[in-house]
């Protein structure tokens, strides 16, 4: 059974303009213990959809689904508050901005220790004292060496990274199930990207964590994760294994996201055009109907004013009329 | 920090030796002789104009006489009453616990009030509820004190009879003074009356207290709505929902404390006002505090008693913003790390 499964979630937001459909119909299934990559342009929806998993909507949204299963329970059925028993504890979120996640008005310290477990065994007077020895041993865990001096200072006197580490430990330190990581090396210097996502790789592998790791950057992704789904303006454009998806792309879009990342062999001529599809992702109020890649697909017919339900072969799937390598489309919306 | 507090103390002797210079001037412009403006005393001996001129150094040049004056005023030497023939300072002394009583009691309701009203005209999502606050709030704030305070006077003191509208306590009590604050003295006091003495001084500071907050209760509520209101958006808010936190540790533990900030801060720009509303409180609630102990100065033509409380009022008004301005720094991590950075 799969840990999460998310079927035809659409997100509406209330704009002054009428009604937007930020996210249509997309799906997601991730399994127990897996490394899954959201890959997306920005503005593609990404943090709406990690949001709307975790339960913090924004005050003009409407969400629907078909189907919402959190490990056999529906989500969309559960009250606000049952919702929010499971964030923190099942499922957990780190931001892309770690310094303005943490409190600037009480140190790290405080706030790590009210993140930590309380361990009900204890009677009351030891449980402060075992709730920063846990801490303590999760900021280890994340690769904090100067624990004392971490927990004694504010978000703003520490660096991102370090930030993000706290963050990281405080999400992690519940046991949860799930870790939605949005973002979480943006405005970083590369060692300390890679220090971030070794770090979630070994909490994957240790502590068998299923992470969803959002990112914009599909090379990034693709050495981290086992499944990829590409979104674009809200649509979910193809799914499946990374090796997979990478060496044989379905999808029109996916085949350019591999085109056109920059190969640093040095073959490309000084100031040559770096290769993109034409034109530019389309704002929240101009959206195309049917498929949202339409105007800018190099495969693009008629029939792509309809929007294409979600294929399925083995265990991929695609939303695409004409995919390459003519793949025949099971139609997965019906199961 | 160190080199921060020692910037504020400076900033508090350059106001007030400023303030005192302002004094000084004005003093000489008194309509009356410079040595009875001085010293108030009604009809000196010829030791008593002597002793006045050496001190006040009268007959040197301006620059002495304003340094003599300092010295006497700062040494605590405000010269005698010119109604009474006391020295001022005592009637000062006397006066001053009375107003801190006030003012305590006042603020202490505005705050106990006016944070958790914010709080709640922030939360509310019903309309209903969000608009029936501002409105008050609106209203309280627009009221002129001295217009409510009468009318309170009247409902409650006069038609209903149910509290009194002037004084501290009962003239039958008879209560040492202690502490100078009455609730106090009245628990510290040895009589058998003492608690029906207590319950009589809280009866008398119920309508004074309720007309001096409602301004600053109001101006509590508005700060602490928009802040909360500013706050709850912010991504550590989401971060904390986020970590599985019930919505009552978020709004105590980590929105609270960063609303307060700017409600310490305005309560700090909010003295001046508070101190002259008090003023006219005390006046309308015959309460003997500093203020209409002024104001009856300023009736009276009592120039010693008009420095003396000119002087107590305004250096007790730049002592408490500066001390507000440092509190507010030492809650407001934020802050320090711009102090740090100036440095």
């Amino acid at each position: 059974m799969p840990l999460l499964d998310i079927r035809n979630l659409t997100i509406e937001l209330d704009t002054p303009r009428g009604r937007v459909k930020a996210l249509e119909r997309v799906c997601l299934t991730i399994n127990p213990g897996e490394l899954h990559g959201l890959v997306g342009e920005s503005g593609s929806g990404r943090s709406l959809l990690a949001r709307a998993i975790l339960g913090v909507p924004g005050h003009n949204w409407t969400v629907t689904a078909d189907r919402m299963m959190w490990d056999g329970q529906n989500l969309m059925e559960m009250s606000s508050k049952q919702r929010r028993n499971l964030m923190g504890s099942e499922i957990a979120m780190i931001f892309q901005d770690p310094t303005s996640s943490l409190d600037p008005a009480i140190s790290v310290g405080s706030q790590i220790i009210e993140a930590m477990p309380t361990n009900k065994s204890l009677p009351f007077w030891k449980r402060g004292k075992f709730k920063k020895k846990t801490a303590e041993k999760w900021l280890h865990k994340v690769g904090i060496k100067n624990t004392e001096k971490v927990m004694e200072s504010y978000a703003w006197e520490l660096s991102e990274g370090e930030c993000q580490k706290v963050m990281i430990a405080m999400a992690v330190a519940n046991q949860p199930r799930l870790l939605i990581a949005d973002e979480p090396t943006d405005s970083m210097e590369l060692s300390t990207q890679a220090q971030i996502f070794r770090l979630l790789s070994k909490l994957n592998q240790l502590q068998n964590v299923s992470i969803l790791l959002i990112s914009h950057e599909l090379d990034t992704l693709a050495g981290w994760c086992d499944q990829l789904t590409v979104l674009y303006c809200g649509q979910v454009m193809e799914s499946g294994p990374t090796a997979e998806l990478l060496k044989r792309p379905f999808h029109p879009y996916t085949e350019a996201l591999i085109d056109n990342a920059p190969d640093y062999s040095g073959e490309l001529a000084h100031k040559s055009m770096m290769q993109t599809l034409p034109g530019s992702a389309p704002a929240l109020q101009h959206l195309p109907i049917g498929c949202r890649l339409g105007p800018r697909c190099p495969q693009a017919q008629k029939k792509c004013v309809s929007q294409p339900s979600l294929c399925h072969k083995k265990d991929r799937y695609f939303a695409c009329h004409f995919p390459y390598h003519n793949e025949s489309c099971n139609d997965d919306t019906s199961t | 920090m160190g080199r921060y507090l020692l910037r504020r103390l400076n900033l508090f002797l350059a106001t007030s030796l400023v303030l005192i210079g302002v004094l000084f001037i004005a003093t000489s412009h008194f309509p009356v002789e410079q040595q009875y403006a001085l010293t108030g005393i009604a009809s000196p001996t010829a030791e008593q104009l002597a002793l006045g001129r050496s001190e006040y150094k009268l007959d040197s040049n301006q620059f002495r006489q304003f340094l003599a004056y300092t010295e006497q005023r700062v040494s605590g030497n405000l010269g005698v009453s010119i109604t009474s023939q006391k020295p001022v300072i005592d009637e000062l002394i006397q006066v001053l616990p009375a107003s801190f009583e006030l003012a305590i009691v006042a603020g202490i309701l505005a705050m106990c009030l006016g944070v958790p009203l914010g709080i709640l005209a922030s939360l509310s999502k019903n309309k209903i509820t969000q608009h029936t606050i501002m409105a008050i709030t609106l209203t309280g704030y627009s009221i002129p004190v001295f217009w409510l305070g009468l009318t309170l006077s009247l409902w409650f003191g006069v038609e209903l009879g149910w509290l009194p509208i002037s004084g501290r306590i009962n003239l039958l009590y008879e209560i040492e003074p202690v502490t100078g604050f009455m609730l106090i003295d009245t628990l510290l006091s040895q009589s058998i009356y003492r608690i029906s003495a207590f319950l009589d001084a809280m009866q008398h500071i119920v309508l004074p207290a309720i007309t001096l907050a409602v301004l600053p209760f109001t101006v509590v509520v508005r700060i602490t709505r928009s802040a909360m209101l500013h706050i709850m958006n912010e991504p550590y808010i989401r971060a904390a929902e986020a970590r599985g936190l019930h919505t009552g540790t978020i709004v105590l533990r980590h929105a609270l404390p960063n609303a307060f900030i700017p409600v310490l801060k305005n309560m700090g720009l909010m003295l001046g006002t508070f101190a002259s509303y008090a003023m006219i409180v005390e006046v309308i609630f015959s309460w003997p505090g500093v203020g209409s102990w002024l104001v009856s100065g300023i009736y009276q033509r009592d120039y010693t008693v008009i420095q003396g409380g000119v002087l107590s009022v305004a250096l007790i008004i730049i002592f408490f913003s500066i001390f507000i301005e440092v509190l507010h720094n030492a809650f407001n991590p934020i802050s320090r790390k711009e102090i740090y950075a100036a440095n």
